[in-house]
């Protein structure tokens, strides 16, 4: 799309669908030229995103440790913190994942449209749960099959008529965002039982182990880790992972290979609104109030969505990405805001916070960048 | 599967082979959208008139003009920035540095006009340079980098803030604003401005090559390169008119606010400029679109966005309709480049 539109034949070991000759072939026969440990450090930090996040998490945790060591912080930095600092994980993380999905997906697939969903369809379970009283469980299936039906319109519009992404999903972001104001007369929806979902957000000391670590918040093992799994699952190992990474890598070939392309990729935008549909109850909990500005306030969610996504390692054209970059992205991000809170004063945290996300994105741009040059070879 | 075959012909913007050909090369000046466009804001307006026979007087057209103003205004930097290739969603955050520096320097210092227009165009510049530098030296999609540079931006321009507004600003940019002395023979000054920047960038676009380097880079950058465009130079160049606009664009901000201005300012501008855009019939994909689409779409979206409110409905329903108009927009566009194709 852009000047730098070639680049997308410069994979760098990070798709698990490794074209054989590809740039992976350099290390397997590094034992006959035996390369100096440093240069393959260096390699392994600069092409395996996995590699180079790891490093960054063990060194901002560091950092903020020695800070909070020497007293520069304004609350100690210690692994309690860090566990009860995971919830702002929860829908962080999950709406990365629907952004990986969608962007590896390809075609400039991207969604902008994940918070306004998470305000719809969080106004819907606010009506259900908390004005209805339904059971929880349904409350919740039905909001996120509101979800996938939101994300199933985006995924009609783009596979099926050929809109483009970008607009098609900035275009139901306006239409969605707006819904979800108008649908209460922009009152949020706080009865007893919303607030009482707030225990979702509690930290719970695990069995067996729970007494020598700290506690975790619960919606890490409600929401977070079966979503990570199932994702992971569904990526590396089923067909439809295998299809989706073809579409992204190159739809006419997957088309020609017999892939249902359209199919592959409307179910990814479906997919996507799923989880946004899940990341709504989340953040319903998390406020105790079903919001109708919820995921669009300021920034909205999807903007920090595709930073995580794109940070996590996932090409922007698509075929390309993991589910363990995404996590790791998010984990990197989350205690890195937690301990800027810490540093500073008041509301000056919460600025700084958008200048270390912005920071780290164009970092992490400019390394693809550099990268495609060096090892993937694309001029 | 038609819709999915990458390599797009041209259909404009090729520099001219020779001199003889050059009519035939040309688009047509004005562009079937833009038609439609016009005439789906003039049925609008006629409607309103029968349903609220305050709107088409000078009171209410006057307002809509000063308000679509910035986002025209913008939306003629981020047509080039998207005929190229590229995208900007970073002017949000550039328009929240622009007014808050400027405002704060009129506070502050008191300077005249034409200082405090030229210091916010002077920011907003370098702020376009910093995206077109990263976008096309770093070799790095466009909607990254500027997703990156937007939050750099809004740290910037809150730690510029201080406090949670600024008050008390002047009336220097008046001649920019609602009142009477923003407008000359009834005609709103910030309107009149966008309106000849529009014509002169339309002009440009469309009869000089360096305007039509921009549109072979949007169809294939690499032909463009071997063809002797100067591929970074040209991208980079529309990043920092885009920044150039935004600056201007951000003391027509202030002039609309009151004598304060919070925190909220640029907040959202990113999306209704692009909107804008797309809504003209500017192509995503890049290569194709033009200027004057993007003012009638501004137009058109400050005509929802004053119509709702004049009819008294929920103001939020704006967006709805913005949505809405972004669909029909692009789909009455796909429907055409397929049956162009389909009769070619």
């Amino acid at each position: 799309m852009s000047a730098s539109g070639v680049e997308q034949s410069a994979h760098h070991g990070a798709s698990p669908v490794q074209p054989a000759g590809g740039p992976r072939l350099k290390p397997a026969d590094s034992g006959a030229t035996r390369e100096p440990l440093g240069t393959r450090i260096l390699r392994a930090l600069l092409t395996q995103r996995v590699v180079l996040l790891a490093v960054l998490i063990v060194v901002v945790v560091a950092v903020l440790m020695i800070m909070d060591a020497n007293d520069y912080l304004t609350a100690p930095y210690d692994p309690d913190y860090m566990a009860s600092s995971l919830i702002n994980a929860v829908p962080l993380a999950i709406l990365g994942l629907a952004e990986l999905v969608v962007i590896l997906s390809g075609r400039g697939g991207i969604d902008l449209s994940v918070g306004a969903i998470v305000s719809l369809a969080g106004m819907v379970f606010g009506f259900a749960y908390g004005e209805w009283n339904w059971p929880f469980w349904l409350a919740l299936v039905v909001t996120v099959v509101v979800g996938g039906v939101l994300g199933a319109v985006n995924g009609f519009l783009v596979s099926y008529i050929g809109f483009p992404a970008l607009i098609t999903t900035l275009a139901t972001y306006y239409a969605y965002k707006s819904l979800a104001v108008v649908i209460n007369n922009q009152e949020p929806i706080s009865t007893e039982p919303i607030q009482n979902l707030f225990s979702i957000t509690r930290s719970v000391e695990l069995p067996v182990i729970g007494h020598d670590i700290p506690n975790f918040p619960l919606g890490i093992f409600t929401f977070l880790l079966p979503t990570v799994v199932v994702i992971w699952l569904l990526l590396a190992r089923t067909t439809y992972g295998r299809r989706l990474f073809a579409i992204g890598t190159n739809d006419v070939a997957a088309q020609w290979s017999g892939i249902a392309v359209r199919d592959t990729r409307f179910k990814a935008y479906t997919i996507s609104g799923l989880l946004s549909g899940l990341v709504a109850v989340v953040t319903v909990a998390q406020f105790a109030s079903a919001r109708p500005d919820a995921g669009v306030t300021g920034n909205g969610m999807a903007l920090p969505a595709i930073t995580i996504a794109v940070l996590g390692g996932v090409a922007i054209t698509g075929g390309i990405g993991r589910v363990s970059g995404v996590v790791l992205a998010t984990l990197l991000i989350v205690w890195l805001n937690a301990g800027i809170l810490l540093a500073f004063e008041g509301n000056e945290g919460s600025q700084f916070q958008l200048l270390a996300l912005g920071a780290v994105l164009v970092f992490a741009a400019l390394l693809n960048g550099l990268t495609n040059r060096r090892y993937g070879g694309t001029r | 599967m038609t819709t999915t075959t990458p390599p797009r012909p041209v259909p404009a913007g090729e520099p001219a082979r020779a001199v003889r050909t050059r009519n035939r090369v040309l688009p047509s000046p004005v562009t079937g959208q833009e038609l439609v466009l016009l005439a789906v804001i003039a049925a609008m307006w006629v409607a309103l008139y029968f349903t609220t026979p305050a709107f088409l007087k000078p009171g209410s057209l006057q307002p809509l003009l000063v308000s679509m103003a910035p986002i025209a205004l913008i939306g003629i930097g981020m047509t080039v920035v998207i005929i190229t290739g590229g995208i900007d969603v970073s002017v949000g955050g550039a328009v929240m540095v622009c007014s808050v520096l400027t405002a704060k320097t009129l506070v502050s210092s008191g300077v005249s006009l034409l200082p405090a227009v030229l210091l916010s165009v002077a920011v907003g510049g370098v702020l376009g340079l910093v995206n077109g530098v990263l976008i096309a030296y770093g070799r790095v999609h466009a909607i990254i980098i500027t997703f990156g540079t937007a939050n750099l931006f809004q740290f910037l321009g809150l730690q510029i803030f201080g406090s949670s507004t600024v008050n008390g600003i002047p009336s220097t940019f008046d001649v920019f604003g609602r009142g009477v002395a923003g407008r000359s023979f009834g005609i709103p000054h910030a309107f009149l401005i966008t309106i000849v920047l529009a014509a002169v960038a339309w002009w440009y676009l469309r009869h000089t090559a360096g305007g039509r380097h921009f549109f072979a880079i949007g169809g294939d950058a690499q032909a463009a390169r071997l063809a002797g465009v100067r591929v970074q130079r040209r991208i980079l160049l529309a990043y920092v008119l885009t920044g150039l606009l935004v600056g201007l664009g951000s003391c027509f901000v202030i002039a609309q606010g009151t004598s304060t201005l919070d925190q909220s300012v640029g907040t959202g501008y990113e999306l209704q400029v692009i909107a804008a855009v797309v809504i003209g019939g500017t192509s995503i994909m890049g290569g194709r679109g033009s200027v004057l689409g993007t003012v009638l779409g501004a137009l058109l979206v400050q005509t929802v966005s004053s119509g709702v409110t004049q009819l008294g409905w929920n103001s939020n329903l704006r967006d709805l309709f913005v949505g809405v108009f972004i669909i029909i927009a692009v789909g009455a566009d796909l429907l055409r480049q397929r049956s162009r194709r389909a009769a070619a």
